[in-house]
């Protein structure tokens, strides 16, 4: 068992919380729109690369920064991270929105990742296969759409969530709102996927409610050098119905 | 607070032809199927609540309240300067007050142009008040709850100056660029109409009220709660340099007058509740789309109950806000006393709520010109514990 090492940085005016444990190469985990599954199942991972999970402005652990309000000032913001601790190089993951933003950043400084994995990318259009717009819909159904068997997510959960617990999701939904209240997907990116040639992995549950599993093949087609892994029998946070994707993902990594 | 006493007629205009099975959703707000909007019906109640704000205008009311809502039962007027424009050649002497388009639903020169029009229209009879739109609107309209605030501020500022600064003159904002802002028609008054921020009390609307100088009106806050922003605001804007006077703080009242106390609560009650329960249902999240209030405003009002948007109790509603329902000389002395405590002699008062026919909106109207006003107008009414 390793032990996450909690680290709070000042980026250009932003307390940015990072966790890191583990040794070897490093690997940068975005989470997505929302940090209640939380990031203990990147725990496999720690016993060959240094894990380094940062929270985004605006979610879990991270302060707020009203000013970054497209995902380019995300973008920009982990250049400067990553500038504060000294990465030059490194493996990528992202998570739904995280993954998106995985790509975005991606396509800019692709020299800079090593490999990239995503777990159900969300946010690019796929107009036959659109994603669930979670801002439309109350609380308490997007966490439930977020998993096809909701025992793996329940002991993550308040059994009776307190107002600290709503008014935190608020605040993660507002940061998300931010960013996509008025222009729900990213229209642009798919122009400029072909630039992103990182040896990338995309893992998909099969049932994915949120962001169809269906639209893995924009990305196939769109991404010059990509592995697709669509899993059967799992929702949106496959890597916590289905644990072996981690080590796959591990193992895609360090091949 | 005598002979200058004002008393406006607020009507929401609802829709009232709920379907049977309206029960089965939980808001008639935001996803409340349109299928359930019958057209001709419409045009029905528009006839019936413009013949009620036509009489009200013969019976001495001073002016008329609009205002606007989207996706909803509640109101009919999702634009409601195409309502006031209709209306206002029907009324003789009433001022028309639009309270009010949401700025942040329009572009702020087009809204300084359709309310400069309506005050020319009017010869100068407009005030406008200046709502940041309910939560609900947020998700009717193409605009984002975050930034909505500030998207607030600086429409404000592109109006007012549009009216008070001879153009052309230049906005280059962070929501709006005009590079020729220079609207004809400009206000009939100078430098534009009376303008009120309305409310549900948040620091950040009382502040802009205070710092504009604006009036202001809380809605459905509770008697505690109203008197509390009364206060803060006239401090506020006595900080910013202005005096307010006791007529910039209209107090929205929910009025039912009939010969006795007892007469009045039968005939109104069923109303009251109908309103509460099915006309103003709402959710939890349609009430707070995310960033349209600040985490610490969530917190605040997640601990308060919200009486409006949910359950009904008649007794509790009428001792903690502000309805008025009984004879005459109860409303009068009631309406009396709030206006004292509240620091107001303007008067704003919901006279027909949810599915009242039009027979009782009529005979509380008459019934309140005739035997209410003249009990307010002269002689400072009797406490309310003594008027039984």
């Amino acid at each position: 068992m390793s032990t996450f090492a909690k680290q709070t940085l000042n980026v250009n005016g932003v307390d940015t919380v990072v966790h890191t444990a583990g040794r070897g190469e490093p690997l940068v985990l975005f989470h997505g729109a929302g940090t209640v599954d939380g990031f203990d199942f990147t725990e496999p991972w720690t016993e060959k690369f240094r894990v380094i999970v940062p929270y985004h402005p605006g979610f879990g652990e991270s302060a707020d920064d009203p000013s970054v309000d497209e995902m380019h000032d995300y973008v920009m913001h982990y250049l400067e991270l990553f500038d504060a601790l000294e990465l030059d190089t490194f493996h990528l993951v992202g998570l739904s929105m995280g993954g998106y933003l995985a790509a975005k950043f991606g396509v800019e400084h692709c020299h800079r990742i090593r490999k990239l994995a995503m777990i159900a990318p969300a946010l690019m259009l796929d107009a036959e296969h659109p994603m669930l717009d979670i801002l439309a819909l109350p609380g308490e159904k997007v966490i439930g759409a977020l998993v096809k068997n909701f025992d793996v997510l329940k002991p993550r959960l308040p059994e009776n969530p307190d107002i600290d617990f709503i008014a935190d999701r608020y605040r993660e939904t507002t940061s998300l709102a931010r960013l996509q209240w008025e222009h729900p997907n990213d229209l642009k990116l798919p122009r400029y996927l072909h630039r992103l040639k990182t040896p990338t992995l995309i893992v998909w549950g099969a049932e994915d409610a949120i962001v169809p599993a269906a639209q893995a093949a924009a990305w196939q087609r769109a991404l010059p050098d990509v592995t697709i892994d669509v899993v059967e029998d799992a929702g949106h946070l496959v890597h916590l119905e289905k644990p072996e994707v981690v080590g796959r993902i591990g193992d895609f990594l360090s091949a | 607070m005598s002979d200058s006493m004002r008393f406006d007629v607020m009507h929401f205009m609802p829709y009232v032809y709920l379907p049977d099975n309206h029960k089965e959703f939980a808001s008639t707000w935001v996803n409340f199927p349109n299928r359930y909007y019958d057209p001709e019906k419409a045009h029905g109640l528009y006839q019936q609540y413009f013949e009620q704000l036509v009489l009200a205008d013969r019976l001495g009311f001073d002016a008329i309240v609009l205002n606007e809502h989207h996706n909803t039962v509640y109101s009919m007027m999702a634009t409601p300067n195409v309502v006031a424009a209709a209306l206002l050649p029907r009324l003789r002497r009433a001022r028309i007050c639009v309270w009010g388009v949401p700025p942040n639903f329009m572009q702020p020169n087009r809204l300084a142009e359709e309310y400069a029009i309506l005050d020319v229209l009017s010869e100068g009879r407009l005030e406008i008040a200046l709502p940041l739109g309910t939560g609900m609107e947020y998700w009717a309209n193409s605009v984002s709850p975050v930034t909505a605030r500030e998207r607030f501020r600086e429409s404000l500022k592109i109006m007012l100056q549009a009216w008070s600064e001879d153009g052309p003159t230049t906005h280059y904002g962070k929501h709006f660029t005009y590079r020729y802002l220079n609207p004809w028609p400009r206000p009939y008054q100078k430098p534009h109409p009376p303008c009120y921020i309305v409310g549900t009390g948040s620091p950040e609307t009382i502040e802009l009220a205070a710092e504009l100088g604006f009036g202001y009106s809380s809605v459905f806050a509770t008697q505690a709660r109203a008197k509390e922003l009364n206060d803060t605001l006239r401090e506020r804007a006595s900080h910013h340099g202005f005096t307010l006077r006791p007529d910039q703080l209209p107090l929205l009242t929910f009025v039912y007058v009939a010969e006795t106390d007892d007469e009045a609560e039968q005939e109104y009650k069923g109303h009251l509740r109908r309103f509460y329960e099915d006309f103003a249902r709402s959710t939890p999240q349609w009430l707070a789309p995310p960033g349209y209030i600040s985490v610490e405003q969530l917190k605040i009002r997640a601990a308060g109950s919200d009486r409006l948007h949910g359950g009904f109790d008649f007794d509790h509603i009428r001792e903690s806000t502000f309805v008025a329902v009984g004879s005459p000389e109860t409303v009068a002395n009631l309406l009396g006393e709030w206006a004292e405590r509240m620091g107001t002699n303007h008067l704003n008062n919901v006279m027909h709520v949810a599915d009242m026919p039009h027979w009782k909106t009529t005979k509380n109207l008459t019934l309140f010109a005739e035997e209410v006003m003249p009990r307010l107008r002269t002689g400072s009414p009797k406490p309310a514990a003594v008027a039984g």
